[in-house]
């Protein structure tokens, strides 16, 4: 699956541009808020189009208890171990938000069925190193870093857990948090020495879900954060503003020559770009702005909620979504200071421009997704986190998620929906589910880093 | 320590005994009552309740608005009952436990404890 060299992964982006094609996919269901009372799962979808399975859930890891609320996933090893031949890419790490558990999951042994190897549980990370709220898995050549977005209590800012390989929990992996407010998610780029960190809120705050009030009343983030990598400290913040309400998702150029980077405002449902000057200081911009629009219904202007944004491996397209709107964009950065719009397609939302797709009724807006190595096929999903749905698409709860292929066009640009792939997650055995964050078994556009 | 009774109204009006000491999700789930629970801090809403009847101590939450205080919603991990009462648990019972932001904004006095400001007049 991984690269002919010696450890997990891909010796460059160019190199993993050309690794076989995805057939399976990982992808987190949940039942945490949906009043089943039964736990999260795991499931494997079938993406291989010369399957009898094809587009179906062909099998569903549940863990070990109720109510994690599971939600973004990372590997144990990527592409920075590309180097070192004692490492593989096996396990994947779960961390239920509510619960503060880390599912560690063995993928290798029967990629088809993937099992639990083992459970590092919430109350001992609480115990050792203060943290609760795990967001943002990536491993670190041979180690892991979790960001976890409070303290035990479910105050901000949080920090992050630092795990060896054998999932073990060292302790706190920052030397220190500097005058950051709130935690997210984090990338960084070893050649130049920094990590970016982005500002959701509290788990107190966005847990119980969202009240709009309170992005006024300053518990809402908006600011981006750079880090001195090896020193494990902020050294720089710049203050978005109104521009930046909400940054959640970072992603550096997956080149690591590169210093340019890319954060989703959610709430402003804006694109800044960072990079580093020719006077060696960084600087940031606002290059995406995503109209709001009204609701014939609504008193308040209806933003899209940017939640999540991918950068393609060749580094030429961005693509982010409109969660509320309901539609995905693909955008041409090969100048990263000149987006050019060059995709669109509607799935859900709010907007009622596309309630239906494939024949199955689309509960929810994109959400997640996770874009093939070459490049061609996007796969989204539509639940955000259990009460930020149950607020905005209550009706999930009986529809369930719902997992969608895109077809892209890395050449000439352009996304169109297939029309031959849908996994209706209302259709599930136990009852309708949430399907959320995908990743393919050989490495995706969303973990791997180059040293 | 004092005992109360909790009536479940949405479970056939089934009746447990509690003390008022320990949180109410504790002793429910002592009395085998499948309820849903996430951070146990009394600040992530999972196992919000609705009480129909009586009286809790609830200081400690940190999830709730003082608008879903005012529709009887209760954070069961933390709170103690203070009274006999009656509950509805569940997600059945989250019928106004969630709110669109944008079609049905929050008043300066709805807010969470923190920053909510007393209401006019």
């Amino acid at each position: 699956m991984d690269g002919a060299c010696c450890g997990p992964g891909y010796g460059s982006p160019q190199e993993a541009i050309k690794a076989p094609r995805e057939k399976l996919l990982y992808t987190i269901a949940i039942y945490t808020g949906t009043g089943i009372q039964k736990p999260d799962y795991l499931a494997t979808v079938d993406v291989d189009p010369a399957s009898p399975t094809y587009s179906q859930v062909i099998h569903r890891l549940e863990m070990p208890g109720i109510g994690d609320e599971l939600h973004h996933m990372g590997w144990n090893a990527c592409s920075s171990c590309h180097d070192d031949s004692s490492m593989s890419r096996k396990y994947l790490i779960l961390p239920g938000v509510r619960s503060n558990n880390l599912h560690i999951v063995d993928t290798a042994t029967d990629p088809r069925a993937p099992r639990l190897h083992k459970v590092i549980d919430g109350a001992e990370i609480k115990a050792k190193a203060d943290l609760s709220g795990p967001h943002t898995v990536h491993c670190l050549g041979s180690e892991i870093i979790i960001s976890f977005l409070g303290n035990a209590k479910g105050e901000a800012p949080g920090g992050y857990l630092h795990l060896d390989k054998e999932f073990n929990i060292v302790g706190r992996w920052e030397n220190s948090m500097g005058d950051i407010k709130f935690g997210y998610d984090f990338w960084y780029q070893p050649r130049h020495n920094v990590m970016v960190s982005s500002e959701w809120a509290a788990p107190n705050t966005f847990m119980p879900g969202f009240d709009l009030e309170e992005v006024g009343h300053l518990k809402y983030g908006r600011e981006l954060h750079f880090w001195d990598f090896e020193k494990r400290e902020p050294i720089e913040s710049f203050y978005l503003g109104e521009d930046g309400l909400l940054p959640l998702e970072v992603k550096f150029h997956h080149d690591p020559d590169s210093t340019h980077g890319f954060c989703g405002a959610a709430l402003s449902t804006n694109v800044i770009h960072w990079w580093k000057d020719s006077d060696d200081t960084w600087k940031w911009e606002k290059i995406i702005d995503v109209e709001n629009e009204m609701h014939p219904e609504w008193p308040i202007p209806l933003p899209g909620v940017m939640s999540a944004i991918l950068i393609s491996m060749d580094d030429k397209y961005l693509y982010l979504n409109n969660w509320l709107h309901g539609d995905m964009r693909q955008y041409d950065i090969t100048d990263p200071h000149n987006p050019k719009l060059t995709g669109q397609v509607f799935m859900g939302g709010l907007l009622g421009k596309a309630p239906v797709v494939n024949g199955v009724e689309v509960a929810g807006g994109p959400q997640m997704f996770q874009l093939s190595l070459d490049g061609r096929r996007l796969y989204v999903t539509t639940s955000l986190f259990s009460t930020w749905d149950n607020q905005f698409y209550p009706e999930i709860r009986e529809k369930g998620g719902v997992m969608v292929m895109i077809d892209c066009d890395p050449e000439n640009g352009g996304m169109k929906i297939n029309e031959d792939f849908i996994v209706d997650f209302g259709k599930e055995p136990n009852g309708p589910s949430r399907c959320h964050e995908s990743r393919y078994p050989g490495g995706d556009c969303t973990s791997d880093i180059w040293l | 320590m004092t005992t109360h009774t909790v009536t479940l109204g949405n479970r056939g009006g089934a009746i447990y005994e509690v003390n008022d000491r320990r949180p109410l999700l504790e002793q429910l789930r002592n009395h085998g009552v499948d309820l849903p629970y996430g951070c146990e801090y009394g600040g992530c809403i999972t196992c919000a309740a609705k009480l129909t009847a009586g009286t809790v101590d609830q200081r400690r939450q940190v999830a709730l608005n003082n608008r879903q205080i005012a529709n009887g919603y209760v954070i069961l991990c933390v709170a103690r009952a203070t009274s006999d009462i009656t509950l509805e648990i569940g997600v059945e019972s989250h019928d106004k436990l969630y709110r669109n932001p944008f079609l049905d904004p929050l008043k300066p006095h709805e807010l969470k404890a923190d920053i909510a400001t007393p209401k006019e007049g």
